[in-house]
């Protein structure tokens, strides 16, 4: 009955209902992620203790604090962060099927961070003594050098199919290269590489949680100065200019906060797969808008939210073990992104 | 009636590295407000360039275009955004967008980085709404809307956009006889009522005799030809358009015919009757000869051949393969 009540007294807003709906269920995904796990704690436990800061047991806090909370948050920025690229590279390059990963800058990241690991024998430093800076730093430099390099294919072509091969070509090129290192590197950095391969959203620290909410910042900042110029994009580049939109500038801010936003998430949390495709189609079916006004801020809930629930199937199995991160996106993902593409007229609708 | 949009001994074309490719020389134009002026010309000879100079994209080799006191170029791209507004043949349509928002999409280059619609912006959204009559569907979605209603959203878009000139790169092109003459009509209203400067570049020339103040016409080699479709009629300058030893327009039926053969045969009767008779004869390359008298009567119409009469084109034409064949 409340339920009735709230939805029909909402239908003038719809769109303010789904986002406090989505928030709501943002908090609850929250709540539950922290609880559950190996040892599973009650929400109230919790909420006293964050609250209070008094705790019943000391172990829980540990966990808590140091476990549990970092990590809930770095899924939950995570999630910003790749919905976030995907929806902007969706938009810029007119593509529905746009992504951090398919235009290869997850294996950029990806070859950032390999360099560092695999190559660090070779290059004079181990790869025991790398800090969680090291590998941010790498990461987001490989991001960003592989988006330039297809951008400035980009540049020549204007055709997002052939923009799209342009991708997939870079990312194999790329990995054929981690595979070259990884061929000739050391039984120890291999390992490490590999874990850092399956995405793991646990095991940061409150520094690195707080590095990497600054970036997320830095890196979704731009998006609030430019919505208004990803909306003329919506109709083309001819459009947008005759909009007195700088299609050059644009770029230039896709390229960055892109890089930022996918690269950083790739260097801490490893690859990610199909958030950064698949959330902004969600959005867009939720919201049923093309406004990136309500898309951006939608995109990042949703995309939280996912993640959070990412997480919690992840670690339902009960062991001490958690699944990795980026086959259980894979899994809720590819299901939706094929949904999508199964759908009638999937590209118009885009 | 103010000039707008002016273009003096204009030469434009593409630079490529050292080389530059001339496409159009020595044009001279005049676009004015509150008129509607078509542009036409066979494909190739190139309006787009023309299209791409006023718009600033490229820069002329020679001579100027000025937009009200300057060249396009010249202005910096959010002040040419708020004197031009375009609507191309194709635009790429996003499924889930309403009227209303598309219409607001106009208003881009007035609002701050957001992209938050003020009151003012929204009195332009409802005019542009009013002004296209798309007022009834402005929530409707734009990947429900017909080709024809789609275009006229456009068209309500560049409107918000409040410039004085609108150019639109063949906007009709892919819609259907009723479409395209409401929207070329709506155009026309537009101009006159907003006392906007739009420019029309369309194949359509029955269209743009019917609906346009001013023609443009463009030709291989030839320099723009501008000027009242109706003077351009009588003068014969529109037959520029054709190939001369194929196509003429028949200033009488005020549409493109072929030149005729010697034909066969000699038709008496009322002059419009003729000239359908003649159509159909030569739509089926008719190969007959006659010495005998063709004529046509009206009341009820009919086709007295000699002593036999024929109550329809199609029963002529069916006895006249055996009798006259």
């Amino acid at each position: 009955m409340i339920c009735i009540f709230i939805v029909n007294s909402m239908k003038t807003n719809q769109n303010a209902f789904f986002f406090i709906l989505a928030a709501v269920a943002l908090v609850f995904l929250f709540l539950i992620n922290l609880a559950l796990g190996s040892v599973s704690i009650p929400v109230d436990t919790i909420l006293s203790g964050l609250f209070t800061g008094e705790w019943e047991k000391s172990s829980h806090r540990e966990i808590i604090l140091n476990y549990r909370f970092p990590k809930s948050l770095v899924a939950v920025m995570a999630g910003i962060a790749l919905s976030l690229s995907g929806l902007q590279m969706q938009t810029f390059f007119r593509n529905p099927l746009a992504g951090p990963y398919v235009l290869g800058i997850s294996s950029g990241g990806g070859f950032g961070v390999a360099i560092l690991l695999l190559a660090g024998s070779f290059l004079g430093f181990s790869g025991m003594v790398i800090s969680s800076w090291a590998t941010a730093i790498a990461g987001i430099l490989g991001a960003v050098s592989v988006l330039a390099l297809v951008s400035l294919v980009a540049w020549r072509v204007r055709d997002s199919m052939t923009l799209l091969i342009v991708g997939i070509m870079f990312g194999a090129a790329v990995s054929a290269i981690i595979s070259v290192l990884a061929f000739f590197s050391e039984a120890e950095a291999l390992k490490l590489y590999t874990i850092w391969s399956m995405g793991s959203l646990g095991g940061l620290g409150w520094n690195q949680v707080g590095l990497l909410g600054l970036l997320l910042a830095i890196g979704a900042f731009p998006l609030l100065l430019a919505t208004r110029s990803f909306n003329a994009l919506l109709l083309g580049e001819t459009y947008a200019e005759s909009m007195g939109i700088n299609p050059v500038r644009l770029r230039w801010l896709v390229i960055i906060s892109t890089g930022i936003l996918a690269g950083s998430i790739t260097a801490f949390c490893g690859p990610i797969a199909f958030v950064g495709i698949a959330v902004p189609h969600l959005a867009r079916l939720v919201w049923k808008s093309a406004d990136h006004r309500i898309l951006f801020p939608g995109s990042a809930l949703l995309g939280a939210g996912l993640l959070l629930l990412c997480d919690t199937i992840g670690q339902l199995p009960g062991s001490a073990q958690t699944l990795p991160i980026n086959a259980v996106t894979s899994l809720v993902g590819a299901p939706v992104v094929i949904a999508l593409v199964l759908k009638r007229n999937f590209s118009k609708e885009f | 009636m103010d000039q707008v949009l002016t273009g003096k001994n204009l030469s434009l074309g593409y630079e490529k590295g050292q080389d530059r490719k001339v496409i159009l020389s020595d044009l001279n134009f005049q676009l004015y407000s509150g008129q509607l002026t078509c542009l036409l010309g066979p494909n190739g000879v190139g309006k787009s360039t023309l299209v791409k100079a006023i718009l600033g994209r490229i820069r002329p080799f020679e001579g100027e275009i000025k937009l009200l006191d300057k060249s396009p170029v010249d202005y910096p791209r959010e002040k040419l955004s708020k004197k031009l507004s375009v609507v191309l043949s194709e635009p790429i349509i996003p499924a889930q967008m309403t009227v209303e928002q598309l219409v607001g999409l106009g208003r881009t280059p007035y609002l701050k980085w957001s992209g938050t619609l003020s009151e003012l912006d929204r009195k332009y959204v409802n005019e542009a709404l009013a002004a296209t009559k798309m007022d009834f569907l402005r929530k409707e979605r734009l990947g429900e809307l017909s080709d024809g209603q789609r275009q006229k959203a456009m068209i309500a878009r560049a409107l918000s956009q409040d410039g004085e000139v609108i150019i639109l790169d063949e906007p009709t092109s892919h819609l259907d006889l009723v479409n395209r003459h409401e929207i070329m009509f709506l155009l026309q209203d537009i101009a006159k009522n907003q006392d906007k400067a739009i420019l029309v570049v369309t194949h359509d020339l029955d269209i743009a005799i019917e609906t346009a103040h001013q023609l443009w016409l463009m030709n291989c080699g030839s320099p723009l030809i501008a000027g009242l479709p109706e003077d351009l009629i009588l003068n014969a300058q529109i037959n520029e358009l054709l190939p001369k030893d194929r196509f003429f327009f028949d200033p009488k039926r005020g549409k493109v015919n072929l030149r005729s053969e010697d034909s066969g045969w000699e038709i008496q009767g009322s002059e419009d009757l003729v000239f359908w008779l003649e159509k159909a004869l030569r739509k089926r390359k008719s190969t007959f000869r006659t010495e005998e008298r063709i004529q046509v009567l009206e009341n009820p119409f009919r086709i007295q051949v000699g002593d036999r009469i024929y109550h329809s084109i199609a029963e002529f034409f069916e006895e006249s393969q055996t009798s006259l064949g």
